[in-house]
């Protein structure tokens, strides 16, 4: 009997000792970080997740990551999971563009607004493509061919709804042009083959994809829709420079749910700053064929923001 | 030839020749058990290839490619639990002869012939043909693709054994199950009934899983009531197989490796694919095929030749036109860019060294995938002798935690319970499990296609006659989906004569 009692005891002084020993704790406090990965484990963003987090662990030390990949539900119960969880910074995740379209589209109630952002590693601007041979080499031949053949020119989509498919219907707004969509579901490799094999006339996507037949002269990348130049491709114009202001982006966002403490959000963020300064995490992205960003924190949030107002806006027009 | 030699000294140094044995035996771990998939191991030891050196981490990815295909077949045969997709084709004649037929040796010998023949014909095709095989694969469109799948689905008919209408009842509901969630083609959702998780559609992992896994269980269980447990006690004669065994699946092994070569190759396709149409291809080829479905030795060498030969076919577009074909080969080009390697129509100029270590790695990979499987096969075999009270429990544990761990979702195993009692209910009454299977390989392949066929045509259906290889596709499907309807009058012509 006594040795139970002082096995209590024990129990009690070591418990109340771990209590005491959380709170006073700064954050990182060694324990487990819980991020959650709402793709397939293989894809870009999980990639670039694993990436940045492996990078901003060696950088504090004293933190464990753990990836969860929960792609389940097109990833929105990966993202809500995130949004739901305690905000101590002990869950983390990985939002992708999707956030800002799917509340647009009905298919869920989650927003920008129930995150907190860290760092947004990847913004992949689309990237109007065309095959090599294609007899018009600017945006502006590339938009004169269209006005003269209506309807007529193919252009590939990673599926209807997803965000290439947006930024082709937002050139056919943004010119007043019209334009066959072939959406291509498995994602933007398989549009890459359609092209190289021929079969359709051009597509608006992330880049990275094409790289290879680009650089081998099979396709050429005629104007991105970004605010800069991207690192990947620096000779290629923005829409912006040639007059038209569109942004469209796929980007991924490390994020805290929403109330997480600002000491924990400064912890992180400060981290992921100097991540982003290093010339490991350019040349990780860049060796991948992804062209890195370095939006952190409040930038982060507002680029959120903005590009949900922009969907909001135009997925609106689409429905009159 | 100072770039093979270049690529010989790579591959065959102590440290990469020991993470390609590493990557090999972990492969192989991972693709018996069930739900832990391929693109999950590499994608786990993907961030080990940046802090091993050099070209050795992605020796290590390639060991973990081809053994994990491999290692399906081992759960597959033994215990008729498929440890990837790729494997299910497998446990048709695996199973049978492991053990209806008390020969699980000879089963896994010749599986293990098969994966490896299978590989190494790739590889070889890969080295001889690839950018001729990249040519013919790029002019798949979406109407060939369409053909591709239809041709898959037309052989439910000859692989179901027992009924035919039952094979293509199963099929149908194997269709309707791929139509589940949010259609690419048009943007909406289907059949979600609102939830959230079925809105991305139901995943093809639980379902086999429960199909065949739990199924099996439940069947087991119902068998072992009432009977005293007999004690077996298999011994194993020799790891490899006999000369008859290879006499007569010889044909099989190149028909099939040639077929898996092929599927591997045209971007979007894989192991599964390749495996159920080598499976049936044996099956029309047979002179004699009463005894597919019973334990004939073609079956087992056709789906594992099928399913490993597309792993060198699958490289020929990565390698070629620096464009991925399945998830697997996405993660290891995002490897080999990391070292500095573009894959693409510039690789074989630019980096010729860097090729050649893909392919003799790749080689390498296959036999030491091949070394590795005769010399488990006394131990893997044991698991036969395991009393059923003991191994059911843990086969059941295992397809829960497997099917948890696939996509960390709890409704997945509410999917893979409810596929594993269907499964049951279905056994019982002689359904046929292949036909659901190929219905949600294909379905999405398939309607997907079917869609985008017509809107590159404007919505004429023209479209599937003008081209040549869709049209063809299309005939020989037709001519395999009715067989069982004038192969019998065909049968009685000739025995007249």
């Amino acid at each position: 009997m006594k040795t139970i009692k002082a096995l209590v005891a024990a129990a009690a002084v070591a418990a109340a000792m771990c209590a005491a020993g959380t709170a006073m704790a700064a954050y990182p406090d060694g324990k487990d970080v819980t991020v959650i990965i709402p793709k397939n484990p293989g894809g870009g963003t999980d990639t670039t997740a694993r990436g940045v987090i492996q990078m901003m662990q060696k950088d504090m030390g004293n933190i464990h990551f753990v990836c969860v990949n929960k792609p389940d539900g097109n990833g929105i119960v990966g993202m809500q999971d995130v949004a739901n969880a305690k905000p101590d910074g002990h869950t983390l995740g990985m939002v992708t563009v999707e956030l800002d379209i799917f509340p647009h589209q009905g298919k869920t109630k989650l927003s920008y607004k129930d995150f907190d952002s860290v760092i947004a590693p990847i913004a992949a601007p689309a990237a109007l493509i065309v095959p090599a041979k294609a007899p018009y080499n600017s945006l502006d031949d590339f938009i004169a061919y269209l006005k003269k053949n209506p309807g007529k020119v193919m252009m590939g989509n990673s599926g209807m709804g997803a965000i290439w498919h947006i930024a082709t219907m937002a050139m056919e707004k943004e010119f007043g042009v019209k334009v066959k969509h072939i959406p291509y579901p498995k994602g933007t490799a398989d549009i890459a083959a359609a092209m190289a094999g021929g079969h359709i006339d051009g597509t608006l996507a992330d880049p990275s994809s094409f790289k290879s037949q680009i650089e081998a002269g099979n396709l050429k990348i005629l104007a991105v829709m970004a605010d800069k130049r991207t690192k990947m491709f620096p000779d290629v114009p923005t829409f912006k420079e040639l007059g038209h202001n569109m942004a469209i982006r796929a980007w991924a966002t490390l994020v805290a749910p929403k109330g997480t403490p600002a000491d924990v959000m400064k912890t992180l963020r400060d981290s992921a700053t100097r991540v982003a300064a290093s010339e490991e995490f350019t040349s990780y992205f860049l060796k991948q064929g992804i062209d890195p960003t370095d939006i952190i924190g409040e930038d982060a949030n507002k680029m959120m923001a903005n590009d949900d107002a922009m969907y909001a806006e135009f997925l609106a027009a689409l429905k009159k | 030839m100072d770039a093979i030699i270049a690529a010989f000294s790579q591959v065959f140094s102590i440290y990469n020749f020991l993470l390609l044995v590493l990557g090999t035996v972990v492969g192989i771990f991972i693709g018996a058990m069930p739900g832990l998939s391929v693109n999950m191991g590499l994608a786990l030891l993907f961030p080990i290839t940046f802090t091993v050196g050099g070209l050795g981490g992605i020796i290590m990815l390639l060991g973990i490619y081809c053994g994990a295909i491999y290692g399906g077949s081992i759960t597959a045969i033994l215990l008729k639990t498929p440890g990837t997709p790729a494997s299910a084709a497998t446990t048709l004649d695996g199973y049978p002869m492991a053990i209806i037929n008390g020969q699980p040796g000879r089963a896994l010998s010749i599986s293990t012939t098969a994966s490896t023949f299978g590989g190494v014909f790739s590889v070889v095709c890969l080295i001889l043909f690839a950018p001729m095989l990249a040519k013919i694969a790029l002019q798949f469109s979406k109407p060939e693709y369409f053909a591709l799948a239809v041709f898959g689905i037309s052989m439910v008919t000859s692989v179901s054994s027992g009924s035919v209408l039952k094979g293509i009842v199963g099929c149908i509901v194997g269709l309707w199950i791929a139509t589940i969630g949010l259609d690419a083609m048009s943007g909406m959702e289907r059949f979600t009934l609102g939830t959230l998780y079925l809105s991305g559609g139901v995943s093809f992992m639980p379902i086999l899983i429960g199909l065949f896994a739990l199924t099996q269980v439940f069947v087991n269980c119902e068998e072992s009531v009432g009977t005293k447990q007999q004690k077996s006690d298999i011994k194993i004669d020799s790891v490899l197989p006999s000369c008859a065994d290879v006499k007569l699946t010889l044909p099989t092994l190149v028909r099939s490796s040639a077929i898996g070569t092929f599927i591997g190759c045209v971007p979007g396709t894989g192991g599964d694919i390749g495996s159920w149409i080598s499976y049936n291809q044996a099956k029309v080829w047979a002179k004699d095929s009463s005894q597919f479905g019973k334990g004939d030795p073609r079956g087992i060498a056709a789906s594992e030749s099928g399913n490993n030969s597309v792993v060198g076919g699958a490289f020929i577009p990565v390698l070629t036109l620096g464009i991925p074909g399945d998830g697997a080969t996405a993660i290891i080009l995002g490897a080999l860019m990391v070292h500095g390697i573009q894959p693409g129509p510039l690789l074989f100029v630019n980096n010729p060294a860097g090729v050649y270590t893909i392919f003799l790695g790749l080689l390498a990979a296959n036999l030491l995938m091949g070394a590795f499987g005769f010399s488990f096969i006394r131990m893997f075999a044991r698991v036969v002798n395991i009393p059923r009270q003991i191994l059911l429990p843990i086969i059941a544990v295992m397809a829960i935690m497997g099917t948890y761990s696939y996509n960390n979702s709890m409704p997945d195993v509410a999917i893979m319970v409810c596929a594993g009692i269907v499964g049951y209910f279905m056994h019982k009454s002689g359904m046929s499990v292949p036909g659901v299977i190929i219905g949600i390989i294909l379905g999405k392949l398939a309607e997907e296609n079917f869609t985008g066929s017509l809107m590159m045509s404007d919505g004429s259906a023209v479209v599937f006659l003008e081209h040549p290889l869709c049209a063809v596709l299309l005939f020989l499907s037709a001519l395999s989906l009715f067989s069982p309807m004038y192969r019998p009058m065909l049968r009685k012509l000739f025995e007249n004569r």
